[in-house]
């Protein structure tokens, strides 16, 4: 095939060239864990315990 | 008047149905009255089989399952006297999550908890604490991150349940564990398991319930398997891994059981021996195949040597044997979700929905799998769904932070402030939040305020790379050349695969060079 069928195409005009420019970079998106049952219910045992070292200390 | 139910057996309902506040005030009611008024000539009188109930009643409204329980304090993990050698060859130590062989999603992509770890689906008790490398890491972690929390001892969240549990009881606690004569109920076998779950759960005495069961497991002659685990639980407490170990050993020769492989392969990974502890699981694989817990070990191993794609096949294999397991779905999902698949990692997190769970946790990552997968119509209304669900304030700043994400992405740059210091109001370390906001406050021009939001999140959080890059880049731009190549080398020691930090600090090199 000859080679002269595909003409070399170069824009001339409009955005010719991309300059790589550094941006700044945003933190990803954070999919939040989910906790095992045994960590809530830690949480809560500890929560509960707070709450009635806190009630403790109301009264007195 | 109706027929009275016998209060023992009314208490015994009590605790089957696992009221035991109840089952233990009817207890107490029942040990008031005098123990020799009853028939005494039996082995076991109802005074006794009260007084067992009441201690069984009381450590399960503490009790939590100890192998799951696994906390290290700062002690622990810095003065730490098991490590086999200093720097591990690569893939054979936790410690180094750098070491992995392949397969994850980079850090641009995957975020990575304090300790350089890429966060995980799912947490649990051991997972919170992570390994700091450095004094100073272990120190800083309570400010930066709630999941990462350290306590100056592992024993302290035991001791604060415990004190609770003392002040509820206006009269001091039930059994006063020092005067027991521990030899005399080690005779007994049946009321000794009952008083060692007592004293190890319940009061968390480790000394006095590693006393009594070893005067029970001299009593059963060294032949019941249940004693020596109960004894090498009380060694993994007081940090004595090797005799632990011995223990566990024993008592799996004596009766194959799955707890006592977890166990074991537990002190493994407290040891920082993570292939051992592999070959125990496979080990305890042989002999119960398609066991779940085991299965599931192999995969938690995996993932915290970096190695997310041999974990996530084993997280499948958990899954085709329980396909309800929360935990694998949870991973599978975020492993879809951080290698750009989130219309999978939606399917996943749609299936715990289906589940029943119904957590702010879930409809975060529901809404941001809907915003991937370019499903508009859902994300809001689960955002608001994962707000209103939200149990604390840093629940809530996250919730607000990935909702800024949507803001960026729609193109909405006010919304997108308002979220993003939505967040720090909610939360004010939250260092991810910062570093967003300086990225804006960059695009509208105002140069110093990022400067100063940038600052703030690097100290934060400088495991994260994002603002040390930031900062390399912002400096950069207005020539203060020397802080952007400190500051690029600090990122380039937080992701040192990072393309952009690479250039950056080669163009800054040509720079100095010419000077």
């Amino acid at each position: 095939m000859p080679e002269s069928k595909f003409r070399e195409v170069l824009p001339k005009q409009g955005k010719l060239a991309v300059e790589d420019v550094t941006a700044m970079v945003l933190c990803k998106p954070k999919l939040l864990p989910l906790k095992s049952v045994t960590l809530e219910k830690l949480e809560k045992m500890q929560r509960e315990a707070q709450e009635t070292i806190r009630q403790q200390n109301q009264r007195t | 008047m109706g027929i009275e139910m016998d209060p023992l057996l009314h208490a015994w309902s009590y605790f089957r149905r696992r009221k035991f506040h109840q089952c233990s005030d009817l207890c107490s009611q029942l040990l008031e009255k005098q123990p020799g008024d009853q028939e005494s000539d039996s082995e076991f009188s109802v005074f006794q089989a009260a007084w067992c109930l009441k201690i069984r009643a009381l450590t399960e409204m503490v009790y939590v399952d100890e192998i799951d329980v696994d906390q290290e304090g700062i002690a622990e993990m810095m003065l730490d006297e098991n490590a086999i050698a200093q720097v591990a060859r690569p893939g054979t130590s936790l410690k180094l999550p750098g070491t992995s062989q392949a397969g994850g999603p980079s850090q641009a992509v995957r975020p990575v908890t304090q300790t350089g770890r890429p966060i995980t689906g799912f947490v649990r008790p051991s997972t919170q604490g992570g390994r700091p490398g450095t004094m100073e890491q272990a120190i800083r972690t309570p400010r930066t991150a709630h999941t990462a929390r350290p306590m100056t001892s592992a024993s302290g969240r035991y001791v604060r349940l415990g004190t609770a549990s003392l002040l509820t009881n206006p009269d001091g606690p039930f059994l006063n564990v020092a005067k027991l004569n521990l030899n005399n109920y080690a005779q007994k076998p049946k009321l000794a398991k009952a008083l060692f779950e007592y004293i190890f759960h319940h009061e968390n005495d480790v000394k006095n319930a590693i006393d009594l069961a070893a005067y029970a497991t001299q009593h059963a002659q060294f032949k019941d398997w249940w004693w020596k685990v109960q004894i090498g639980k009380c060694y993994y407490r007081l940090g004595l891994y090797r005799e632990a170990e011995t223990q566990f050993k024993s008592a799996l020769k004596q009766q194959d059981m799955v707890d006592t492989i977890l166990y074991l392969a537990k002190v493994y990974s407290r040891l920082d021996q993570p292939l051992t502890a592999l070959n125990v699981f496979k080990q305890g694989l042989d002999r119960f195949s398609g066991e779940v817990s085991l299965l599931c070990g192999i995969a938690r191993i995996y993932e915290e040597m970096n190695n997310i794609s041999a974990a996530a096949e084993y997280y499948k294999d958990v899954l085709k044997q329980d396909n309800t397991h929360v935990e694998a779905i949870a991973c599978i999902g975020s492993n879809h979700f951080y290698s750009d698949q989130p219309e999978i990692a939606l399917r996943f997190y749609r299936r715990l929905l289906q589940m029943g769970v119904y957590n702010c946790q879930l409809f975060n990552n529901l809404a941001l799998c809907c915003f991937y997968a370019q499903q508009y119509d859902m994300i809001l209304s689960s955002f608001e769904r994962a707000l209103s669900l939200a149990e604390n304030e840093e629940e809530t700043a996250d919730v607000w932070y990935n909702l800024g994400h949507v803001a960026v992405g729609i193109g909405d740059t006010s919304l997108a402030f308002q979220c993003f210091k939505l967040a720090l109001t909610n939360n004010n370390d939250h260092a991810e939040a910062y570093n967003n906001l300086a990225v804006l406050e960059m695009q509208k021009g105002r140069i110093e305020q990022a400067r100063l939001f940038l600052q703030t999140a690097s100290s934060l959080a400088p495991h994260m790379y994002e603002p040390h890059f930031n900062i390399a880049v912002l400096s950069d731009k207005v020539g203060d050349l020397q802080r952007s190549y400190i500051a690029a080398q600090k990122s380039e020691a937080a992701f040192p695969e990072h393309v952009d930090t690479k250039q950056l600090i080669t163009q800054l090199k040509q720079h100095f060079a010419r000077l």
